[in-house]
C-alpha cells in the first residue's frame, strides 16, 4: 500500500500555489506552466486549489507579515507527507525586498522548505526542473522519509 | 484630446483661485498651488469644477521634519495640478475631501495608515495596507519611525494565534450571509481578502482588505541609491515592470533635466508596448478562465509566449526586463532582431482576427460579460478610475496622448473607447488595444532613429521634485520623486492604476449576482502587488 501511494505521489503530484507577497512575476510563470508551451500536466502535475488535497506547496513571494500566518495555516492544513518549494529570489531569501519593514524575507522563516528555485523570476523550465529534482530525490529515498533536497 | 497649453490653464486657475493660494506654474505637473491646510476643500472644489473630467490622481504625504506635507495631485484637462499644503506633526489633522470626490477615499486611508494623518470627516479611516496588529503609533513613512525588528517580533506572535476569520452572521439582518474570499482562494492569484455580504444570490456589500502584498517599497526606496531603486521599483509588479521602471526613471530625468537620446525613447516605446501586449493577453485569457472558458485561457496564454520571447530577445529576460535606466535603456536594439520581431507581430495580428471574432460573437462569452458590472461615465469620473476601465465607460483618458512620453508624441495611434461600461466593454477595449500596440511597435521599428541609446548621468541627483505619469497596461501610473541633493531619494510615492480602480469594483459588484463577481473583478485586471507595494 505504501509503495502504491508513493508511486501515485511521484507520478502525479498535486501542487498548490500560494503567493505570499510576490510581485506576480513568479506567479505568472507558475501559471504559465499549465499552458500549452510548458504543459506540466503531461508529467501528471496538477494545480490543486485546496491545501487539503495538495502534496507540494509552491510558494512565491517575500512572505509579508500579513501573509505569514496564512502560509503557516495552509502548510498545517496539508496532509503528510508534504513538500514545500520556494520559487524565486524573494521566496528563497527576500530578494530585493529583504530588510523592509513588513517583510520576513524567505519562506523558510515560516515553514520548512524542501527545494529552492532561485531567479527573478525563474524561467518556467527552471521551475519544472526544480519540481522534478524534488520528486527524483523522493524516489531515491525510502518512502515516507522526509528529504531536504536542494534543487 | 487637444492638450491645452500651460499658460491658459494657469491663467484660468489664477483667475479662479485668486489670492487664496500661491500658484507656481510648471512645478509638479503643470502648476503647483500652495495653500493653507484649512483651505484644501475649497481649492480642490474649484479645481474639480474647472473640468468635467477632473479627478484626483494621488495624495502624497511626506515627512518634512516639523511638519507633514500633503500633496493632492489633481488631473484636470488631462494635466496634473498639485495642491500643496502642510499640517503639524503633533496634531496632523486636515478635513477630508472624500465627500467632494469619492475617489479620494483610499488615498486618504493610505496616508492615515503610513503617515498618521487624520482626515476629519472621513467615513472609515481603518487600516488599509498595514497589518491589523501593527503598533498603533508607528507610521512607517515618517523619518523618525523605528522599524527595526518590528516585523519579526509581530510575526512570531501571529503564527501562534488562532485564525481571526469566522463566518459572521450580520447582526442587523439575519438573511445576509458573509462570504469571505481569500487570502488564499482558487479564483485569486494574489493574496487578498474580500468579504461579500450576500442576500441569496445578490451581493449587498463588499469590504476589501488589501495589504497582503505590502512590502514597504516606498520606504525601501529611500534607503537605496537611485540606480538601485530602478531595480527595486520595477519589482513592484512583475507584469507592468517596465512601466514602473520608466515612470521612476522619467521622474528622476525630469529632476536632472536629462535629455534622453531619440533612439532610447523609441526602444523604450517598444518595450512598453510589449509589456502592454503580454499584460492584455494575460488578462483576456484569465477572463476566459474566470467565466469557465478554459480553452480560451489556454489559447491566449499560448499566444502570449511569443511576446515573452520577444521581451527576452530585446532585454535578456522574459518577465522582469530591467531594461530602463536613468538616461536611456541598457541594451541597444540589434538590427538582426528587427525582422524576428516583425514576424512574430504579424503572426499575432493574424491570430487576433480569430480572437476578435470569438470575443465579439461567442454567445456564452457575451452572456457572461454583457450588462455585467456596468460602470457609468459619471461614476467612472467620480471614482477616479483610470485606463481601460475608464475608457470602457466612455472617459477619454490616456496619458500617451494627454502628456506624451517616450516616443508617443511622434507615433500615430488611436485611443480605444466604448460607451457601455460593462465587463464586455472592458475586455473589448483591451482586445482593440492589442491591435493598436502592434501598430505602434511596427511604426517604431520602421522609424527607429540612429544614435546613442543612453547618456551618462550623475549618481548624485540635484535637489528637486518631480511627478511623472505613464500609461501602464492597467491605466495611468503615477510616481512622485523628491530629491534632497544626495545619492538617495528623499521620498518616492507610487500610485498604481489598480489602486485607483478598486473603488470601481466595489461600486459595480454591489447589486449584482455573486456568480458575476469573478468576471467583473477580472475585467478590471486587478494587480495587488502594484496596489499594496
Amino acid at each position: 500500500m505504501k509503495s502504491l501511494t508513493m508511486w501515485a505521489r511521484l507520478k502525479s503530484p498535486w501542487v498548490l500555489h500560494f503567493n505570499s507577497g510576490a510581485c506576480n512575476g513568479c506567479d505568472i510563470e507558475v501559471v504559465a506552466l499549465l499552458t500549452p508551451r510548458y504543459d506540466v500536466e503531461r508529467f501528471g502535475i496538477k494545480l490543486e486549489p485546496s491545501p487539503r488535497h495538495a502534496d507540494v506547496l509552491l510558494t512565491t513571494g517575500v512572505v509579508t507579515r500579513q501573509c505569514a500566518e496564512r502560509l503557516k495555516r495552509i502548510y498545517d492544513q496539508m496532509p503528510e507527507p508534504k513538500f514545500v518549494v520556494a520559487i524565486g529570489a524573494c521566496a528563497c531569501s527576500g530578494g530585493v525586498f529583504k530588510g523592509n519593514y513588513t517583510v520576513l524575507g524567505g519562506v523558510d522563516k515560516v515553514v520548512p522548505v524542501n527545494a529552492y528555485i532561485p531567479g527573478c523570476p525563474p524561467k518556467p523550465e527552471a521551475i519544472i526542473d526544480g519540481v522534478v529534482k524534488l520528486l527524483s530525490s523522493l524516489e531515491s529515498s525510502k518512502p515516507e522519509a522526509k528529504t531536504s533536497a536542494s534543487a | 484630446m487637444p492638450v491645452p497649453d500651460q499658460d491658459s490653464l494657469v491663467s484660468v486657475l489664477q483667475h479662479k483661485i485668486g489670492t487664496v493660494g500661491n500658484i507656481l506654474p510648471g512645478q509638479l505637473g503643470k502648476a503647483t498651488i500652495q495653500i493653507e491646510s484649512a483651505l484644501n476643500r475649497k481649492v480642490i472644489q474649484i479645481l474639480l469644477e474647472n473640468d468635467d473630467g477632473a479627478c484626483i490622481i494621488a495624495l502624497t504625504g511626506l515627512d518634512l521634519g516639523e511638519k507633514i506635507g500633503l500633496m493632492y495631485h489633481i488631473r484636470t484637462k488631462g494635466l496634473v495640478v498639485t495642491v500643496k499644503t502642510e499640517v503639524s506633526k503633533e496634531d496632523p489633522k486636515i478635513a477630508t475631501i472624500t465627500d467632494i470626490i469619492p475617489g479620494a477615499n483610499f488615498h486618504e486611508r493610505e496616508a492615515a495608515d503610513l503617515l498618521g494623518v487624520v482626515f476629519e470627516g472621513h467615513p472609515n479611516l481603518s487600516r488599509l495596507v498595514l497589518p491589523e496588529d501593527w503598533p498603533k503609533d508607528l507610521y512607517p513613512l515618517r523619518k523618525d519611525a523605528k522599524l527595526e525588528g518590528v516585523s519579526s517580533k509581530l510575526a512570531d506572535s501571529q503564527c501562534n494565534t488562532q485564525p481571526e476569520v469566522k463566518m459572521q452572521q450580520s447582526q442587523t439582518d439575519s438573511r445576509l450571509v458573509n462570504i469571505i474570499v481569500g487570502p488564499q482562494h482558487p479564483a485569486l492569484l494574489e493574496p487578498e481578502k474580500f468579504s461579500l455580504k450576500v442576500d441569496g444570490e445578490t451581493v449587498m456589500d463588499v469590504e476589501p482588505r488589501i495589504g497582503y502584498v505590502h512590502r514597504g517599497v516606498e520606504k525601501a526606496a529611500e534607503q537605496r541609491t537611485y540606480l538601485q531603486d530602478v531595480y527595486l521599483i520595477e519589482r513592484i509588479c512583475g507584469i507592468c515592470n517596465s512601466c514602473h521602471a520608466l515612470t521612476f526613471v522619467g521622474a528622476v530625468e525630469k529632476i536632472l533635466k536629462t535629455e534622453v537620446p531619440d533612439r532610447a525613447r523609441y526602444i523604450r516605446t517598444i518595450i512598453l508596448e510589449l509589456n502592454r501586449l503580454h499584460s492584455h493577453l494575460l488578462v483576456l485569457g484569465h477572463a476566459g478562465l474566470e467565466i469557465g472558458y478554459e480553452t480560451l485561457f489556454q489559447y491566449m496564454w499560448r499566444d502570449r509566449e511569443p511576446i515573452m520571447d520577444l521581451t527576452e530577445l530585446l532585454t535578456g529576460n522574459r518577465v522582469i526586463s530591467s531594461s530602463m535606466t536613468i538616461g536611456g535603456v541598457r541594451r541597444d536594439l540589434k538590427e538582426e532582431d528587427v525582422p524576428k520581431i516583425k514576424t512574430q507581430l504579424a503572426i499575432l495580428r493574424k491570430k487576433m482576427d480569430f480572437y476578435q471574432n470569438l470575443y465579439r460573437n461567442e454567445r456564452s462569452l457575451k452572456m457572461r460579460t454583457q450588462n455585467v458590472g456596468i460602470l457609468s461615465k459619471d461614476d467612472a469620473i467620480k471614482l477616479c478610475v483610470v485606463g481601460p476601465v475608464a475608457r470602457a465607460s466612455g472617459v477619454l483618458t490616456d496619458v500617451r496622448k494627454d502628456e506624451p512620453y517616450a516616443a508617443y508624441g511622434e507615433i500615430p495611434f488611436k485611443i480605444i473607447t466604448r460607451t457601455e461600461g460593462d465587463t464586455f466593454a472592458r475586455l473589448i477595449v483591451r482586445l482593440d488595444e492589442i491591435d493598436e500596440s502592434i501598430n505602434i511597435i511596427e511604426y517604431t521599428l520602421d522609424n527607429m532613429p540612429s544614435g546613442p541609446y543612453r547618456v551618462r548621468v550623475p549618481r548624485i541627483v540635484v535637489a528637486g521634485e518631480a511627478v511623472n505619469r505613464v500609461e501602464a497596461p492597467r491605466g495611468e501610473l503615477f510616481h512622485y520623486v523628491k530629491s534632497n541633493g544626495t545619492a538617495y531619494p528623499e521620498r518616492v510615492k507610487v500610485r498604481t492604476p489598480t489602486f485607483a480602480n478598486i473603488p470601481a469594483f466595489l461600486k459595480t459588484a454591489i447589486g449584482g449576482s455573486i456568480a458575476d463577481v469573478p468576471a467583473n473583478f477580472v475585467s478590471l485586471d486587478p494587480c495587488f502587488s502594484c496596489t499594496d507595494r
